[in-house]
């Protein structure tokens, strides 16, 4: 029950719904911006309306045939989608055995794992480039896709776990179960919740990933669709419709994904932030 | 096989994958990174002990002390800003919106800036910033003000990198916040509503203090998010115009895969390192003597 007071729309509140509005305006409009601009020619940034001719997608088959485009939404697709997979499965293994099995000095290894999401990725960085360059393994889907897998996904599934009955694992094994049966038909099915948000963290990370990929491609054919938007102003100088062509392209899929899974989305990144 | 040592060789196999992942990936490597950054390494030849005189050369480096100044300064304008934002808005949405569905709409459009990328961000914002009839000069043009070359401009650049920052995160600490109060339970606005508190003391007696705990992680984060500030400064300016927007990352960057000095790069890689464990050292030990 609300007392009235508390819903009484004052002068101030009003103020206040004003304020919040501008706000989520400021929020959307750039991106307004940037789809509507995508589909003129124009090449100064002066607003002509009449420029704007949403039936002419000449800007996006431009930057899809012209710039290597295509080839980089190719990449980032395929590295989104292995790291999603491989960090859901390499998570929920280390999360399962962390919680559901014994083993000397767990904790103290699982205290390890809390501590390295501290260290920003920054710090490792260098070595790894070192490690792989030695390895010859840059410009390879393998360098792009290992560097997205962290503990956070550990973490976040071993505190789901818990709720996984250990009764239903103990009957499973007197059945005569297979060990590996347990961990695919039993656990994951159980913990699909949890996955569903690790793999949307996974996408937006993997997908917005920006510094790694810089430094790991030098090979045009492995850019990933950060590496190519961030090119492509230098590229194209001034030919705005264009760039924004490019970034409306990179903007989409994750949108996408956002206006499907709202609510795994708003948990997903935000249990990030309540790590540690 | 007893069904303990089972269990345990079955606990250790699963772990196994992530675990050398782990040890490749990030434990080995800050192990080399602390022996580099008292190297001097190039990669072509091999690293030479040199002592603390990476550490003693970054001081002294304008370069190294112009991004830690700029990320200082972004530091300083960003968190506050995005923290009270967020926090006024959360508690603005929480109490007088939580049950409409124009709430949950506003908050799922201020979140949309989260989601997009940094170098999509920077891209659009870039343009926007525009100084020749770019977007904000056009507009600030109507009220007859002056074009400022935004981005070109040593004074206004960094501000401006700032801005677009606290734009992109505040509705991720806004959905932080927002859970939080919701979390508060409603018999404390009840009591206090029915002892005459007006919606100004409730804010400050009652959501402001008991949502210490998250103001503390978002701050925390805040921080720690902006001192490895790189795609917005990258995208946006490069680091200039002269050296106004270089930020600690990009000196790292460029010391590594620039001027290929990957020893020095890593001394400043440990200063951020130690940065960042300072700080979550101070939000544990504040957290802990709250409670």
């Amino acid at each position: 029950m609300k007392t009235k007071s508390e819903k009484k729309w004052n002068l101030p509140s009003v103020l206040g719904l004003i304020i919040i509005c501008l706000f989520a305006v400021l929020c959307i409009f750039p991106f307004i911006y940037m789809v509507v601009m995508s589909f003129t020619k124009s090449t100064t940034l002066a607003i002509h309306l009449n420029d704007v001719d949403f039936t002419d997608f000449s800007n996006f088959t431009y930057v899809f045939t012209k710039s290597g485009f295509l080839r980089s939404l190719l990449n980032s697709l395929i590295v989104v989608a292995c790291a999603c997979f491989f960090n859901c499965l390499i998570a929920s293994m280390a999360a399962y055995g962390f919680e559901k099995k014994n083993f000397p000095g767990k904790e103290i290894v699982f205290r390890i794992y809390l501590i390295t999401l501290m260290i920003p990725g920054q710090v490792t960085m260098i070595p790894v480039f070192i490690i792989m360059n030695k390895l010859n393994l840059l410009n390879t889907y393998f360098a792009l896709i290992v560097l997205i897998i962290n503990a956070f996904g550990v973490f976040l599934i071993r505190q789901f776990m818990s709720s996984v009955p250990d009764e239903l694992l103990e009957a499973a094994k007197v059945d005569g179960c297979p060990e590996y049966r347990i961990f695919f038909r039993i656990v994951i099915p159980l913990i699909k919740p949890v996955l569903i948000s690790l793999v949307v963290f996974t996408f937006v990370t993997a997908w917005n990933d920006f510094m790694w990929p810089l430094i790991s491609t030098t090979d045009s054919n492995m850019y990933t669709l950060t590496v190519a938007l961030s090119l492509l102003k230098t590229q194209y100088q001034t030919n705005y419709g264009l760039i924004l062509a490019g970034a409306t392209v990179s903007f989409i899929f994750p949108f996408i994904l956002y206006a499907i899974l709202q609510k795994q989305f708003v948990e997903g990144i935000a249990l990030s932030g309540i790590k540690g | 096989m007893t069904k303990k040592r089972r269990e345990t060789v079955e606990g250790i196999l699963y772990v196994l994958p992530s675990f050398i992942l782990l040890m490749i990936f990030c434990l080995i490597p800050i192990v080399m990174s602390v022996y580099f950054s008292f190297t001097d390494y190039n990669v072509m030849k091999a690293p030479s002990i040199c002592g603390f005189s990476n550490y003693q050369k970054m001081f002294q480096d304008a370069y190294f002390v112009a991004s830690l100044k700029n990320t200082l300064i972004y530091v300083l304008v960003t968190v506050p800003l995005q923290t009270i934002l967020s926090l006024v808005f959360a508690a603005f949405l929480a109490k007088k919106m939580s049950d409409m569905k124009t709430g949950g709409f506003l908050k799922s459009v201020m979140f949309i800036p989260v989601i997009a990328s940094a170098v999509t961000a920077g891209t659009i914002w870039r343009i926007i910033y525009g100084a020749d009839n770019g977007l904000l000069n056009s507009f600030l043009g109507i009220f007859h003000i002056p074009a400022v070359n935004w981005l070109g401009d040593t004074n206004t650049a960094l501000i401006s990198i700032c801005i677009v920052a606290v734009w992109k995160n505040v509705g991720y600490f806004l959905v932080i916040y927002y859970a939080g109060i919701m979390g508060i339970s409603r018999e404390v606005y009840e009591a206090s509503a029915v002892d005459g508190a007006t919606s100004w003391q409730q804010f400050w007696k009652i959501t402001f203090p008991m949502l210490k705990p998250i103001t503390y992680l978002v701050v925390t984060l805040g921080i720690i998010w902006s001192f490895q500030v790189f795609d917005l400064s990258y995208l946006m300016t490069g680091g200039g115009p002269g050296k106004s927007t270089v930020t600690l990352v990009m000196s790292i960057y460029n010391a590594a895969f620039k001027q290929h000095r990957m020893g020095y790069a890593c001394a400043q890689a440990m200063f951020l390192l130690i940065v960042v464990v300072v700080i979550n050292a101070i939000e544990d030990k504040v957290f802990k003597e709250e409670r």
